[in-house]
């Protein structure tokens, strides 16, 4: 029965997705995640609740306005925006992407390279 | 949801506790709240799609439509929008009036948010007090109004009735009525040992969370955020407003700001009611294309509309944001997780105001 709900909250939930204000959000994360936009609905269907994603555009300005403000590369790889804002990949996930970012950095790639890989390799690991 | 554990206790949709209709899905370990998830669905109304397309002289009945609790803010924000589009301008008794109503409709809100409180931690006698109190706001808000629930008070350029003298000096009585019962609930709640136990260090909201959920309204300010849209309302710098906001994130400190709003809001009619000014309450003006978002305080927070017109004053597309989205989210996923009791579970979503009609619009 629960299983039977479940499958019956994804036609609501990618109702609240298209939505314009949360269509916007939903294509700027694609455009950090250099993920398309329709896996990436599926992804936030699947690991959050109706909830977040009812809230889904607030939380990613907020993100916008307050996150990641101190390390450019977490704020180029959306740490806290996918650990805390949007929690789709835990903290200790994050930090071994960041801690190979950072590693690649210091070998000599420039950091846009190292950023991009990151990204790459955060969305491989999201993929649903 | 993903199980962590393998006890997982639905509330709802139809709970004793709630006014409207939700399902928070707890997973607990113990008594203890591990992690909630909200399943919405219940009472969709497609409010926005029935919006477009239609003038706006249906779309300002259909906006106080999203919410019967605070329908006057939603009538208030879309009219402002739809003037603010349309270059129309509201005289001073008018832009007044206005604030008078929400501001008795903030009173009526708070009263029952804290009455459903009351009532989920089993404080009947209080809470019952509280619903009574409310009651006199209602009567004030139909003399003014002429109706308790959907009012369409406000019309672009203007509102719809003049405050007679013999409502004002009805209206005067019954706030100092209402200002005497609420300070003797307010101590009540207060000093209350039993309530102490249900409130104080329960559903802890810290800034940091409230700001990542992007809380609004009293559960952003009782968590120590002091923003209040009525801050940047051209009626209400006249009236030197200046939010309230306390430090402790609880559930105490949400009810104990709801009974300070009160108070405020009866300090900010008094203040209207010794200000305002004589002369026309509408200024009339023709509807006409625009794009804006106008946004206001709802007794819950921030409400924001973003409104499309054509030149005919035709609502083309609009979309609205209202504070339950927000605060429902901030306390599902912040204040549940960590309760240590099942029981505080329901109190502690009811501290926060829920609107499910507000959130599904």
């Amino acid at each position: 029965m629960g299983i039977y709900q479940e499958k019956d909250l994804r036609m609501l939930k990618y109702h609240i997705l298209v939505s314009p204000r949360h269509d916007h959000a939903v294509r700027d994360v694609a455009g950090i995640l250099g993920m398309g936009v329709q896996p990436l609905r599926r992804l936030l269907i699947e690991r959050l609740d109706m909830q977040y994603l009812e809230n889904l555009a607030g939380r990613y300005d907020q993100w916008v306005e307050h996150g990641d403000r101190k390390d450019p590369l977490d704020r180029a790889l959306g740490r806290e925006l996918f650990t805390r804002y949007l929690p789709l990949v835990d903290s200790s996930g994050m930090d071994l992407i960041l801690a190979e970012a950072r590693a690649s950095v210091e070998a000599g790639i420039p950091a846009s390279e190292a950023a991009t890989r990151a990204r790459a390799r955060l969305a491989e690991v999201l993929r649903p | 949801m993903k199980k962590v554990v393998d006890v997982s206790i639905p509330l709802g949709p139809v709970h004793p506790c709630w006014k409207e209709p939700a399902r928070v899905k707890c997973e607990t370990r113990g008594e203890k709240v591990l992690a909630a998830e909200v399943e919405l669905g219940y009472m969709k109304k497609g409010i926005e799609r029935i919006m477009k397309g239609r003038p706006w002289q249906e779309v300002l009945f259909l906006a106080e439509r999203v919410c019967g609790i605070c329908s006057v803010i939603h009538n208030m924000v879309f009219i402002e929008g739809m003037e603010a589009v349309s270059g129309i301008a509201v005289p001073d008794r008018a832009a007044y009036l206005r604030v008078i109503v929400n501001e008795l409709d903030r009173i009526q809100s708070h009263l029952l948010a804290n009455f459903s409180f009351c009532y989920t931690i089993e404080h009947e006698t209080l809470a019952m007090y509280l619903l009574n109190t409310r009651e006199r706001a209602m009567d004030c808000l139909e003399r003014i109004t002429g109706a308790r629930v959907n009012k369409a008070f406000m019309i672009p350029g203007g509102v719809r009735f003049d405050l007679r003298d013999n409502d004002r000096a009805a209206l005067l009585t019954d706030l100092d009525w209402i200002q005497n019962e609420v300070d003797r609930y307010t101590r009540m709640f207060d000093t209350g040992p039993l309530i102490a136990t249900r409130t104080k260090g329960v559903g802890i909201l810290t800034q940091e969370q409230a700001r990542i959920a992007r809380a609004v309204g009293p559960t952003a300010r009782a968590s120590g955020i002091a923003e209040d849209v009525r801050l940047a309302h051209p009626t209400y710098r006249k009236l030197n407003f200046a939010p309230l906001v306390r430090m402790e994130g609880d559930n105490h400190a949400r009810i104990m700001l709801r009974f300070g709003e009160i108070f405020q809001s009866i300090g900010l009619i008094h203040r209207c009611l010794s200000d305002l000014p004589e002369g026309p309450i509408r200024g009339g003006g023709t509807c006409g294309a625009g794009e804006t978002v106008s946004r206001g305080e709802a007794p819950r927070g921030e409400l924001s509309y973003f409104i499309l017109s054509d030149e005919y004053g035709r609502i083309v597309d609009i979309a609205i944001r209202t504070p339950s989205i927000m605060n429902i989210d901030a306390c599902t996923h912040f204040m549940l997780p960590g309760v240590t009791s099942l029981a505080d579970v329901t109190s502690v979503f009811v501290s926060a105001d829920p609107c499910i009609a507000c959130n599904e619009r």
